[in-house]
């Protein structure tokens, strides 16, 4: 009976054996004993030879059951378990003839089970084709000795009937004589074959079917195939012949061989190097990469993950577009984040410390996936927070270029683009610290270089403003990452990492994605959520751009209608004021949506004033968004810059989401940020109508946040003199949402807005 | 053997070890992906490598083969109450040795020229095929650990 290792001697484990042992060896003893040497000279010699032979061979069986290797796995290496650390998923989907068949990772192996292969608790190892472990030979039965087992059964039915037969003769031949010793020992063998004949030919048939059938019994027993196909059949004459026939599989629990010493002496031969493009792709247990340089991850896998996995398309595509530009570290950080598809467990390896370098679904993925409600949500409003704002003619493309980029490469493990990382972190580094990469800070040119080598022409050309608008707009990849932007520039404001922020960023840019029109009651109030910006690899699984064109057309109408209504109404307020408001507006839209590198170069760029009415209509949307976003969160930007200057790295928590908390913070802190509202004002930007109310309360919290990421880098913003008045006029402005004056407007695709004014 | 060892440990020394899993397409019979690896493309060329892979499945299908002569093994054993296992050695034994030394064969000429060191499978359980790689570091001595298992692997 093999026994692991260091395991402590259990006595009470043999007991079943030693039982089992004992009424067999006993049992066959006095019947050949007693009953046999009448038996032979009664009815024939060939009686005991045929008992003999049949013990024989039970006993054979019954040895080579306990005593041989079920066909036990060894141990993994500590080298082969390096990329399934502790976050790599628990199952891995393989595809055997067709039918997909899960691979678990087993704990205390360190490796995927192969099929059919299954731990044995009691011996604690994994066991190939483990039928089940049999306390009756205190050993698995696998693939090794399930054939001995089996025949063990066959033969041992056939003993105890043999036995019981002819001790039932032995028997009727003595009634007369029943107090004798022959007989009472006859007797008594007979009782015990009797007792153990209904269970042993009650297994021995239920083996019959298994073996017919080709399946273990722990497949049975489980379940696996019930209904369902078993991929592993092979017919029942097949299945027969594979049980009896098949030769002796080999050990694997192996003494280490002497094997000759190959030596290994630099210098090597190398084939023809190509310029390997580093990808980062699933990979299964067992692939290895240096870390350091090459980040190529070989799929060598049969499992076909991605395809067998929950799919996740837009993760694996975004990888692909972007596989070439990872850094190691968006490429380590991506992988720290892996979810399993399957089943979303971990599997921990706490002895495994390796970083997690190969993750069998991308980490994008599964990060997405328990957050996936939230971020419809998110989406949403990231949306509506894009074809809502105004357009920003003042804002120059690039500036939005940089953030939008930025957000695209949120995620951006996947990023390809380090400079758009750095833009985007630039922007986002604050609140999302972890992220590694976001501490850098572009340089203006680089941040609009990375922006156009990122982002498709048509985005340039679109927009000038608003990033959002134009990832609307374009039916690429930014659409997403305005979204996101958008979310991403509610989040920052929030002050209070949730983690739903991420999840919720990811699946805005997801829903955009993915739907076309977010129709969806807005609620100024947004939900706080978290900065829990560290998760860019959420970002990871951008699907493939959205078609936002329709939406586009009807935004411009709508932003531009709302624009409108909005000047007017501010005219009439703010008396005049309105310049000063939709300055405001613009520059913390425009702070929100871009990096404050862009801001800087927007601003001092050669747009000029522009004016939202000519601006494209593209651009005008997404300003528009913006814009709205700032002018009705005037109020609510001034104390969000106040906490973000104070705070850098979190939105401010004070910041409620709510717009009437706002407000009141904002009003309260009106005079407090005016350097941080004059970093962004742009003398250029003109005046814009208040931008719907998108989401105020985080949108305008984004734009805080990003204004004070403004006034900080870029200085060269100025406009001091309109933060003043912007604080200023969000006073004003915000004195009627104070009282609850608050309008409702309807948006593009039906999105209704509660407008502060 | 330890002047190699330090032969290898000053010239050359593991960097990662790449995994070459089974083919479950099939079912549990023995069979390694013939994908190539992305980490060995610049190690090794793709024939040579699909090549060997494709021997040793050929291998393990001969090895694994439910025919006449692993029926007369099953027959004679039962006969002998298994004693025959004790003298003989099957045929999946035989094979095992055929495809420890073509692996043998093949690190000697092929793989330990090009910095790498294949390991039988059946000593990681025929779960995986392992390929170690190794790198040229001079005698900086990087890892003699490491260096030391893939001796030790290599042996």
């Amino acid at each position: 009976m093999p026994n692991s290792a260091g395991k402590r001697f259990k006595p009470t484990k043999y007991i079943p054996v030693s039982t089992a042992a004992t009424l067999l060896v006993g049992s066959t003893t006095l019947f050949f004993v007693f009953t046999c040497p009448w038996l032979m000279k009664v009815i024939s010699p060939a009686v005991p030879l045929y008992n003999g032979l049949v013990f024989l061979f039970v006993l054979a069986n019954f040895s080579m059951a306990t005593f041989m290797d079920p066909g036990i796995y060894p141990r993994a290496d500590e080298d082969e378990d390096k990329d399934d650390d502790f976050r790599a998923p628990l199952y891995k989907n393989v595809e055997i003839k067709g039918i997909q068949v899960r691979m678990k990772w087993c704990a205390t192996c360190h490796f995927y089970r192969p099929p059919r292969c299954s731990h044995c608790s009691v011996c604690d190892n994994c066991v190939e084709d483990f039928d089940h472990h049999c306390p009756w030979v205190n050993n698995c039965i696998g693939r090794r000795n399930y054939r001995y087992f089996f025949l063990f059964l066959l033969s041992l039915s056939v003993h105890m009937v043999g036995v019981f037969s002819f001790g039932l003769i032995f028997v009727l031949h003595h009634r007369e004589k029943l107090g004798g010793l022959h007989t009472t020992v006859t007797m008594v063998v007979m009782c015990i074959a009797g007792l153990f004949f209904i269970p042993v030919m009650g297994l021995t048939g239920f083996h019959m079917v298994l073996v017919a059938r080709g399946r273990t019994t722990n497949e049975q027993v489980t379940g696996k195939f019930r209904g369902g196909v078993n991929p592993f059949t092979k017919g029942c004459c097949g299945n027969v012949e594979y049980v009896l026939c098949s030769p002796l599989a080999p050990r694997y629990v192996l003494d280490p061989r002497k094997r000759p010493h190959v030596k290994i002496q630099p210098p090597f031969i190398r084939p023809d190097l190509s310029d390997q493009q580093i990808t980062i792709k699933v990979s299964d247990n067992g692939m290895h990469s240096t870390i350091t340089n090459s980040k190529s991850k070989s799929s060598i896998d049969g499992l076909d993950g991605k395809e067998t996995q929950p799919p996740l398309p837009p993760k694996a595509d975004r990888y692909n577009q972007l596989k070439g530009q990872l850094t190691s570290s968006e490429e380590s950080s991506l992988s720290g984040k892996t979810h399993p598809s399957t089943p979303a467990m971990y599997r921990f390896k706490p002895s495994f410390g390796t970083m997690p370098k190969v993750h069998y679904h991308t980490a994008g993925e599964k990060i997405v996936m328990p957050d996936g409600r939230k971020n419809s949500a998110i989406l949403e409003e990231g949306v509506r927070s894009d074809y809502r704002s105004e357009p920003n003619l003042d804002l120059p493309e690039y500036a939005n270029a940089p953030l939008h980029r930025t957000f695209q490469s949120s995620p951006h493990q996947l990023d390809a683009d380090p400079t758009n990382s750095r833009t985007l972190s630039l922007k986002q580094g604050h609140h999302r610290p972890e992220k590694g990469q976001l501490q850098v800070l572009p340089p203006q040119t680089v941040a609009s270089t990375a922006y156009k080598g990122v982002f498709s022409p048509n985005t340039l050309s679109n927009r000038n403003g608003s990033l959002s608008y134009d990832s609307l707009l374009n039916p690429s990849i930014s659409p997403a990452s305005a979204n996101e932007c958008m979310a991403h520039r509610g989040m920052p404001s929030m002050g209070f990492h949730s983690p739903y922020l991420p999840t919720k960023m990811c699946h805005i840019r997801e829903s955009e994605i993915h739907r076309q029109q977010v129709a969806q009651t807005y609620s100024p109030v947004m939900p706080p959520r978290g900065l829990g910006r560290q998760s860019p690899h959420l970002r990871d699984r951008e699907p493939s751009p959205v078609r936002y064109d329709n939406l586009s057309q009807t935004i411009m109408a709508s932003i531009q209608e709302r624009k409108e209504k909005e000047e007017r109404e501010k005219r009439q307020m703010l008396h005049g004021r309105s310049q000063t408001h939709i300055y405001v507006q613009d520059s913390g839209v425009f702070d929100a949506g871009y990096g404050p590198p862009a801001n800087a170069s927007f601003l001092d760029g050669p747009r000029g004033h522009g004016s939202r009415g000519p601006t494209p209509p593209a651009y005008g949307g997404s300003r528009d968004n913006l814009m709205g976003v700032g002018l009705a969160n005037y109020g609510q930007r001034t104390p969000v810059l106040r906490h973000a200057g104070t705070t850098l790295g979190r939105a401010p928590r004070t910041s409620s989401t709510s717009l009437h908390t706002d407000h009141s913070s904002s009003n309260s802190s009106q005079g407090r940020a005016p350097s941080h509202e004059g970093s962004y004002r742009s003398p250029t930007h003109k005046p814009r109508s208040p931008a719907m109310p998108r989401s105020p309360s985080y949108s305008h919290q984004k734009l805080s946040y990003i204004s004070a990421h403004d006034r900080t880098d870029s200085p060269r913003l100025g406009g001091q003199r309109e933060t003043m008045k912007v604080n200023g006029q969000m006073d004003c402005h915000l004195s009627p949402s104070r009282h609850g004056n608050v309008k409702k407007v309807t948006g593009v695709g039906g999105t209704t807005y509660e407008i502060s004014v | 053997m330890f002047h190699n060892l330090q032969d290898m440990q000053h010239t050359a020394s593991l960097v990662t070890k790449v995994f070459i899993q089974r083919d479950y397409s099939e079912g549990t019979v023995c069979r390694f992906q013939t994908k190539f690896p992305a980490e060995l493309d610049n190690r090794i060329e793709r024939a040579l490598l699909e090549q060997t892979v494709k021997t040793l499945n050929s291998y393990y299908v001969e090895a694994e083969k439910v025919g006449g002569q692993s029926y007369l093994e099953g027959c004679l054993a039962c006969a002998t109450a298994y004693i025959v296992f004790l003298c003989m050695e099957t045929r999946y034994e035989k094979v095992l040795k055929k495809i420890s030394g073509y692996i043998q064969e093949q690190n000697e000429k092929i793989y330990a020229p090009r910095g790498l060191l294949l390991t039988d499978p059946i000593e990681r359980g025929m779960r995986v095929l392992e390929i170690s790689v190794f790198e040229d570091r001079g005698s900086s001595g990087s890892s003699p650990s490491s260096s030391m298992s893939s001796c030790s692997t290599a042996r």
